[in-house]
């Protein structure tokens, strides 16, 4: 057994990992010159680290944190006490803990409506759910507009959706809203810091966890070799890449789905891995730098959601144990398209008068850091792609199917937790799996 | 609304059979999410629109029954 591995994200290194204890030779071939995919580490000052891609998990994130525990790497909490502030409806509000100041009827009958849909969904397979043409056809946005009447409920799902999947809702159809929020373990859990998807943070990094399974691995992972061409024939596979061919009996392509189909595969797949409808995920992050997190002498817990962009929503990231407090901002759906397309200087003029206005007892950053995700060649989105209408019914039936000895892994093949570190790791085990199974007599 | 109406949506909401007249809210596993759900289904059996900070002083089904009561 011989595969070559495209892609040095958590799903590649995962399943090269899982693929060399069984046995296998493996290569992996990255695009980029360093590996983790859409996790992604910046050192914010001598030993601390942010993240400026994915950065969250919790304690239903089963594979991630047996992961962590094989490499040795610890999580840090990542709650912090203290009040929100908010510029919703109101400039510069002050509240305990991090309820906005909007209709609290409102944003229940907004949470029923979400909870109604997000049960309707099979999550095994959302295209197969009952009633799933008129959900696929129909974008976030018109439900809302027919489903939600009070404007507290409008105007706080959208913020709602940015901060979930990174997404507009305009482009994504309800039918993977609905199922995004299921597969990432319902509402509520997606929702939460404390007991749910945002209970930790990797400390040190979460970019670490693919260096060190790249470290293991050893010289079987090859950077800046972008592959180009995948030819399958009889007794193998072939991967072409600028430097030269590698060969393989079978190919994991472990790479988001738009990056998937620019692969030139012969024979061609049965179906696409996206489509025209296909969105990436529109997440910018910015980090501001403070020399220390002095929100916190202040009672505040560095948490802030307003209604205008860019900064939709800040949290406290400083890097546990050292100096530096850090802001991250989170610009997302629409507004980070736009945001993207200014040039730097007035990016970070925006990002810093607003982050002054919010937190006008803040001296000005003394470092100011800009990751936009939906520019990155090699990822083209983040948190994970948005399917649109008609998506799921095209794309599903094939999201996992082998193409001959081509298999599929990333985030984006995993219906458990889709587009979270938790699903890419999921997925690399599945194809693991797949191919051992398949290689034995 | 009488403590047994609100003790059916503390169910409801929580997912658990186990709710009495004062049985906390918070303490059952309720979360500011879970709280805007209890607070439009008192809205929608009452009109009477309760904010977050009321269930926060009368996390109760007991408490949360008189507080519409004083509010309708």
């Amino acid at each position: 057994m011989n595969v070559v591995v495209v892609g040095a994200g958590l799903a590649g290194l995962t399943a090269a990992t899982e693929l060399v204890a069984r046995g296998a030779e493996v290569t992996v071939l990255e695009a980029r010159e360093r590996v983790g995919g859409r996790t992604h580490g910046l050192e914010v000052e001598p030993g601390g680290w942010v993240d400026a891609g994915a950065a969250y998990l919790g304690e239903r994130h089963t594979a991630l944190t047996a992961l962590l525990a094989e490499l040795d790497l610890k999580t840090t909490p990542a709650t912090v006490a203290g009040a929100s502030r908010f510029a919703l409806r109101d400039a510069g509000a002050t509240r305990p803990g991090r309820f906005p100041p909007l209709s609290a009827v409102a944003l229940g009958e907004m949470f029923d409506a979400l909870e109604e849909v997000t049960r309707l969904v099979r999550p095994d397979a959302p295209w197969l759910t009952e009633d799933a043409a008129r959900l696929d056809g129909l974008t976030a946005e018109r439900w809302a507009a027919e489903r939600l009447r009070h404007p507290d409920a409008r105007l706080f799902f959208s913020l709602f959706l940015g901060e979930m999947m990174a997404a507009d809702p305009a482009r994504v159809s309800v039918l993977h809203m609905a199922f995004y929020l299921r597969s990432g373990g319902g509402i509520r859990y997606l929702n939460a810091f404390e007991g749910g998807a945002q209970e930790w943070r990797i400390a040190g990094g979460a970019h670490q966890v693919c260096e060190r399974l790249a470290a293991a691995l050893g010289d079987r992972v090859r950077l800046g070799e972008p592959v180009l061409e995948l030819h399958q024939d009889a007794g193998g596979v072939t991967a072409t890449t600028p430097r030269g061919r590698v060969r393989g009996t079978h190919a994991v392509v472990a790479v988001p789905p738009v990056l998937a189909d620019a692969i030139d595969l012969r024979p061609g797949p049965p179906a696409p891995r996206s489509t025209p409808a296909t969105g990436p995920g529109c997440a910018v992050k910015v980090h501001l730098v403070y020399p220390s997190p002095l929100w916190r002498e202040l009672g505040l817990s560095g948490w802030s959601v307003s209604a205008e962009g860019p900064l939709l929503s800040t949290v406290d990231d400083s890097p546990a144990g050292e100096r530096a407090g850090v802001l991250t901002g989170f610009v997302t759906g629409a507004e980070a398209r736009r945001y993207a397309a200014l040039p730097a200087p007035e990016q970070r003029g925006l990002a810093v008068a607003q982050a002054a206005r919010l937190f006008p007892e803040l001296p000005p950053p003394i470092a100011f850091h800009l990751t936009d995700w939906v520019g990155e060649p090699y990822s083209r989105g983040c948190y994970a792609a948005l399917f649109g209408p008609g998506d799921w019914p095209r794309l599903g039936p094939g999201l996992t199917a082998p193409h001959g000895r081509v298999h599929w892994a990333g985030t984006e093949t995993s219906t458990e937790f889709f587009g979270l570190m938790e699903g890419a790791i999921r997925s690399g085990h599945r194809v693991a799996a797949e191919i051992t199974w398949r290689e034995t007599p | 609304m009488n403590v047994d109406a609100v003790s059916a949506v503390f169910r409801e909401v929580l997912e658990i059979p186990e709710v009495t007249a004062d049985s906390d809210f918070f303490v059952m596993g309720g979360d500011s999410l879970l709280a805007t759900r209890v607070l439009s289904a008192v809205a929608r059996a009452t009109g009477v629109e309760l904010e977050f900070d009321d269930l926060l002083d009368a996390p109760t089904p007991n408490a949360l029954s008189k507080k519409i009561a004083e509010a309708a």
